[in-house]
């Protein structure tokens, strides 16, 4: 969300209104759990512990999904066979967002991406190496894998992308 | 399919920060329409309201609007879309035959809420929100930059838009009062605050407060009602993936095929001859491009060579569009009592002349994963 946006939902300062009052209020329920399937992505964590990655293939329409879906919304089916992606990748798309600092309160630009890994048919939003300045990303620009120190086998293991040279040679197939 | 007529319509003025509670913007709204076609409450069989739980800070949020809403002891539900949406569930009630007049209304207040931040929570939260900051600004920020990207479209064309839409703006007394700017230029635009590069302040539809309500009738009630209906001949509907990533965000294939349906509804083969205006729901100045080229005005990425101003080849937003005001749940009811508006000549000030057929869009969800289109013709 951009500084202007945040600046407008924090402070609503009212101008002298003689027909309405404004009563502060949250609709503050409780706090949320969002319980998900892991079957579809066992392997797919268990293969980010060892710092692998996996796409999950639509055996019926042949996308390969990545991060996996439960559900492939083409065929109405569940994909259910286990591809293995590279760690190289393209930015499908890029903009940047405005993350306020939690300890200074500095507000930073941060470029974010659709990143879509070599072999996959789709993209994901995810968070670039933050020394990138953002008049340097472009569509269709390498990038690669930057794991997190301590793998959990979850996708925050991902902790960034990495820009590399179109040249390098992550971007070639590995002869198997 | 048998003919639904649009018999009456009224919307309030459009604010930022409204000095009306909702009630009573809901009532002035639905009765105003009923004022326009000369009904009663007794009139009324059925009620569609579109409004949203999260903007309207409670859950059933159409509790409350059954006196203002003109429910009471009436056949009365809620879609949680778009005005748009609600119109076609109308439709669907007056088409099974049991109903004489339905109300259909929605709307909701934006300056009672922070509307961008409830946005973010519309993104998957497993895979998509623990890792970036996506709402529906930063994925517009995506999907303009695929669209430059794909088809060389320049900042300056999308720009463009803005300008045409919020001078039109500027002609129609009900716009938001922010977006009406007669003497608004491209380098404005583009030189007003970054949003999400690149999207510029003024290339966003602003949430606001405001409530549309439009009624419909079976064709003979129509004709008794009013010598001025306004005929709804096509609709289509389509919604594409959630996932941005699964998706072509340099085109809008729900609105393609939403308009393919519509117009074998209508029976329109080539709508750039065949259309007169376009009212479309732009929550940002680039998918007034990327919608009106999958209608088929253009081929995709040419959108910005027609002339889409009053007067020219093709009319889009004479209103202002929702760059002329977004009020949540009303936007897309909006743009069909625009287009409506237009075919009974009573768009005064921004009246396309002899326009006898329009189509008019709603939308929802992040870059317009789904559309809905009217095809709509006037009655005499
Ligand atoms: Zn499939």
């Amino acid at each position: 969300m951009s500084k202007r946006t945040l600046r407008k939902s924090m402070g609503y300062i009212k101008k002298e209104y003689p027909r309405t009052r404004t009563i502060p209020a949250s609709w503050y329920l409780s706090s949320y759990k969002f319980k998900f399937n892991i079957t579809h992505m066992k392997p797919f964590l268990d293969k980010l512990k060892q710092k692998k990655l996996v796409g999950l293939q639509c055996s019926s329409c042949n996308r390969i999904y990545f991060p996996p879906r439960q559900i492939c919304g083409k065929c109405l089916v569940k994909p259910d066979r286990w591809i293995d992606l590279r760690e190289t990748g393209r930015v499908a798309s890029f903009t940047v967002t405005y993350l306020k600092d939690p300890e200074t309160g500095e507000v930073l630009e941060r470029p974010i991406v659709c990143a879509q890994l070599d072999g996959a048919d789709t993209s994901y939003p995810a968070q670039l190496d933050p020394d990138i300045e953002f008049k340097d990303t472009y569509i269709g620009m390498p990038i690669k894998v930057h794991w997190a120190e301590n793998i959990k086998g979850g996708l925050m293991d991902i902790e960034y992308y990495d820009s590399i040279e179109d040249s390098a040679k992550d971007l070639q197939p590995k002869e198997e | 399919m048998e003919k639904v007529g649009i018999v009456g319509y009224n919307q309030v003025k459009l604010y930022s920060d409204a000095n009306y509670g909702r009630y009573e913007m809901i009532f002035e709204a639905v009765r105003g329409a009923l004022d326009s076609a000369g009904l009663k409450k007794k009139d009324i069989t059925t009620v569609v309201s579109a409004t949203n739980d999260y903007y309207d800070g409670r859950t059933i949020s159409n509790a409350l609007t059954v006196e203002p809403g003109g429910g009471y002891l009436a056949d009365e539900s809620k879609v949680e879309m778009d005005g748009a949406h609600a119109v076609l569930y109308g439709l669907m009630r007056i088409l099974s035959g049991n109903h004489k007049l339905a109300v259909v209304w929605g709307g909701s207040m934006a300056s009672s809420f922070p509307y961008h931040t409830a946005r973010l929570y519309e993104t998957d939260p497993i895979w998509e929100r623990p890792l970036a900051y996506v709402n529906d600004i930063t994925s517009a920020g995506f999907q303009m930059r695929a669209y430059m990207e794909k088809f060389g479209v320049s900042a300056e064309d999308i720009a463009k838009i803005a300008v045409k839409n919020r001078k039109n703006a500027a002609k129609n007394q009900l716009a938001l009062v922010e977006a009406q700017n007669p003497n608004l230029t491209v380098k404005d635009v583009l030189e007003s605050e970054i949003y999400a590069d690149p999207v510029t302040e003024l290339m966003v539809a602003q949430p606001c407060d405001g409530v549309a309500a439009l009624l419909l009738a079976p064709e003979k009630q129509a004709l008794k009602i009013t010598d001025n209906p306004v005929w709804v001949i096509g609709v289509g509907y389509n919604q594409e993936t959630y996932y941005l990533g699964e998706r072509d965000l340099s085109s809008s294939k729900s609105m393609e095929l939403a308009s393919k349906m519509a117009f074998n509804a209508a029976g329109v083969k080539n709508p750039l001859s065949e259309i007169d205006v376009a009212e479309l729901f732009e929550a940002y100045a680039h998918e007034e491009l990327i919608l009106s080229e999958a209608i088929g005005f253009t081929e995709k990425g040419k959108g910005a060579s027609l002339s889409s101003e009053i007067g020219g080849d093709m009319p889009i937003n004479p209103s202002g569009g929702a760059l002329g005001g977004n009020p949540p749940c009303a936007t897309g009811l909006i743009r069909i009592i625009e287009a409506v508006k237009q075919l009974r000549g009573e768009a005064n000030g921004y009246q396309v002349k002899g326009a006898e057929k329009a189509i008019a869009s709603g939308q929802i969800g992040l870059c317009a994963q789904n559309n809905i289109l009217y095809v709509l013709e006037g009655g005499n």
